[in-house]
């Protein structure tokens, strides 16, 4: 068995070509030390493991997650590397390639989108290319497929043959630093890595290998040869530095190369993107055009194809399925408690919960398509200036739009912005984007209360959430998070409509998280509140207002009295909220011993006003992020600090603007 | 003359990026974008918001207070 690396520049087709290369993923985890996400699949071949690595630029990391690689080729044992490239853009692609023939180990190169080469008047000649830098190349269309199979044929020999490792003159100031590093390296311990890679890796600074070296070399000495290594080179060439050196001899060599192996037509065609770029980044209708597509996106999600999908599950979990199991568990004679357990606590809590998986399955659907589509840059873009207003970047808004899906992958997104700053602010600010656990509980009080106004009573939930994540944005970077100006720079990638496939994969990938959420936290969650229910001070089966839970619920219900919700109801399901927002519902179900939704929500009006009902569902916009939240902000910041913080602003948020409009509503006579 | 002063459609030769910030440079230079490359100027957002440039066939945004920053020449 062999470890496959594929490494290559961001936006270049990477996922599409793992998703082709490998029939299933193996498993996604973490990266060791950052929360980066680590994919492994299984070759076709069924034989290799294909790891896919962060798509980068340079092996020399500016972000967290770009640090990742050149963490894995110093400390992981793998056998070869595939190298994505973009054939349309090969000047800036073979820069990384360069890098990665010098380290040594074989590679197949996956030349891809040579179809959009085309189209743009580059000819490419593979096999000249394949001479010129010593390795197979295949020219293939990862979206399609075309060609990977060729592309899979080589991978399968690697290591058949020893590689030649890729040896550009860097000069006679660079070689000789190159020795003198090398004298005072211990050869043997770095036996698997090649010496000259991590020379000119140093030299280049990489601050990843720096690091390294620093734990064979005293600092000291690395530091004095660098920087008489840099002071030849900038005399003797005219340049600003080492690196700027580096990258200029690399640059010739590519030019040299590409002078043989390619060739250039004039085109004069407006392609598709030109034409989509026209309209939605025009400079007035961007953001008009970006808000009517979250609209829609709501619309679908919730009122034309999600609820009445919806509604049908419903029916069947809380009319057959329930019919079918109590005839189950009578015919097997179960006593009451079980018979008790599964209907009033499990059905009701997991079953309250799952039938809104169409609607949470849909939303994920439209953030891939945003996705995968090329429009989220386009978003990033027109939304900068409002962002950089409150201090944030473009780049912010994408995990926040990623977080209305689910908040722990926005929590993650907000790696691509390059300011700890910001992105520590992205991060704090994400949990208050409305997430689709938290629409079940919206879907049950909105259609109790605001029938006739559903999508606008969601959808203002959604905006009091953005316009609330921005007033907070503009606080904190006055305030706690002070500091120099931000950054911002985004490609815009080529528009794709997206492939049916890896639209749907992509889809199952976010989605599967709420079912496995419904299997364990739901599921547990509404085990123990059916006991805390069931039990009480005074024994087993006693009446609910006497039972554990009241008691605990009771404890906060005068806390909630100014926001419209005192009932000991209404405290207990805030407490299971915590881990996860669904349970809320789930909480309900039990509590009021509802056996459907319907009835549900016949019960609420009993308990709630509308105005309550709506300080209770803008409570639960804000009022903490969920467990897993939580647990991927402590992961993603590395600070207890920050994650406590990211817990208690959104309460005490929660209750200022909670109290507000109930008291505020109540003045005005609602 | 600076970026900004680029009409939409034109296009200019990189000629100084020095007195841009590090971070912003090495991004750029990253994505190929260094003195003496071509870039045309696609489009521009309101109110000193980003800037769409191409260059070689790819796009990207940048923003104005950098748009300002970077020294271009037209032929």
């Amino acid at each position: 068995m062999m470890n496959i690396a594929l490494v290559g520049n961001p936006n270049t087709g990477k996922t599409s070509l793992f998703n082709y290369l490998t029939g299933s993923y193996e498993y996604i985890g973490n990266w060791s030390g950052v929360t980066v996400e680590k994919k492994v699949g299984t070759l076709k071949n069924k034989r290799d493991h294909l790891i896919d690595l962060p798509g980068i630029y340079s092996l020399s990391p500016l972000s967290k997650d770009e640090s990742v690689v050149s963490s894995y080729f110093i400390s992981e044992d793998f056998s070869g590397i595939v190298n994505i490239v973009d054939a349309s853009q090969l000047e800036r692609n073979l820069i990384l390639t360069i890098q990665l023939l010098e380290y040594g180990k074989p590679i197949v190169i996956g030349l891809n989108m040579s179809d959009v080469a085309k189209q743009r008047g580059i000819l490419l000649d593979e096999e000249k290319l394949s001479e010129a830098l010593h390795t197979p190349v295949v020219s293939i269309i990862a979206r399609t497929g075309k060609g990977c199979n060729d592309l899979m044929r080589s991978i399968s020999s690697i290591g058949t043959k020893p590689a030649e490792r890729l040896r550009l003159d860097y000069g006679l100031d660079i070689e000789n630093g190159i020795d003198r590093l090398l004298s005072i390296l211990p050869i043997e311990t770095i036996q698997h890595l090649s010496p000259r890679w991590l020379a000119l890796q140093f030299f280049e600074g990489n601050k990843i290998i720096e690091n390294y070296l620093e734990t064979l070399v005293p600092k000291r000495q690395l530091n004095e040869l660098y920087q008489e290594v840099e002071k030849q080179v900038k005399s003797n060439h005219r340049v600003k530095g080492l690196s700027q050196w580096i990258y200029q001899v690399r640059k010739n060599y590519i030019l040299a190369i590409l002078e043989q192996s390619v060739k250039k037509e004039q085109t004069h065609r407006a392609n598709l993107t030109d034409r989509i770029d026209a309209i939605v980044t025009n400079r007035f209708l961007g953001m008009p055009i970006f808000l009517l597509c979250m609209f829609l996106m709501f619309k679908l999600t919730f009122d034309w194809l999600g609820t009445p999908l919806s509604d049908l599950l419903d029916q069947f979990i809380s009319g057959s399925l329930t019919g079918w199991l109590k005839i189950l568990l009578e015919d097997l004679g179960t006593s009451n408690f079980i018979q008790s357990l599964v209907l009033d606590g499990i059905v009701a809590g997991v079953g309250g919960v799952l039938v809104f998986v169409p609607q949470i399955f849909i939303l994920f659907f439209f953030i891939s398509f945003l996705e995968d589509s090329g429009y989220m840059a386009r978003a990033a873009l027109v939304m900068d200036k409002l962002m950089e207003a409150v201090g944030l970047n473009g780049k912010a808004f994408i995990p926040m739009i990623i977080g209305f899906g689910c908040n722990v992958p926005g929590v993650m997104a907000a790696r691509t912005i390059e300011q700890p700053r910001e992105r520590l602010i992205t991060i704090l600010l994400t949990p208050l984007m409305s997430c689709s656990a938290r629409l079940p509980v919206y879907a049950l009080f909105v259609g109790a209360f605001f029938a006739g106004h559903q999508t606008i009573i969601v959808f203002s939930l959604y905006v009091l959430g953005i316009a609330l994540a921005l007033l907070m944005a503009k606080i904190f970077s006055k305030t706690l998070l002070k500091s120099e100006t931000s950054i911002f720079v985004v490609e815009l990638p080529p528009y794709r409509i997206p492939q049916a496939k890896t639209l749907l994969r992509s889809t199952w990938d976010k989605g599967k998280g709420f079912l496995r959420k419904a299997g364990t936290f739901i599921f547990g969650g509404s085990v123990a509140i059916w006991l805390l229910s069931y039990a009480g001070p005074g024994g087993l089966n006693v009446d609910m207002d006497k039972s554990f839970l009241a008691a605990i619920g009771g404890v906060l219900a005068p806390i909630l009295t100014p926001l419209g919700f005192g009932t000991w109801q209404a405290g207990a399901s805030l407490l299971t909220g915590f881990l996860a927002k669904e349970v809320v519902v789930s909480s309900m179900n039990i509590i009021y011993h509802a056996p459907n939704t319907d009835s549900l929500q016949g019960l609420l009006t009993q308990a709630y006003t509308p105005l309550s009902a709506f300080s209770f569902i803008v409570f639960i916009l804000l009022y903490v992020p969920c467990l897993a939240t939580v647990g991927t902000i402590k992961k993603e910041t590395g600070s207890a600090k920050w994650t406590f913080f990211a817990v208690i602003y959104a309460l005490i948020l929660a209750y200022i603007v909670s109290f507000i409009l109930y008291q505020c509503g109540r003045l005005l006579g609602f | 003359m600076s970026l900004n002063e680029l009409h939409l459609g034109e296009k200019a030769t990189i000629v100084n990026l020095s007195s841009l910030n590090r971070y912003i440079k090495r991004r750029l230079l990253d994505l190929g974008i260094l003195e003496g490359e071509e870039v045309l100027l696609k489009n521009r957002m309101p109110f000193h918001g980003p800037f769409m440039i191409e260059h070689n066939g790819q796009i990207l945004g940048i923003r104005y207070r950098e748009a300002l920053q970077i020294e271009i020449k037209t032929s």
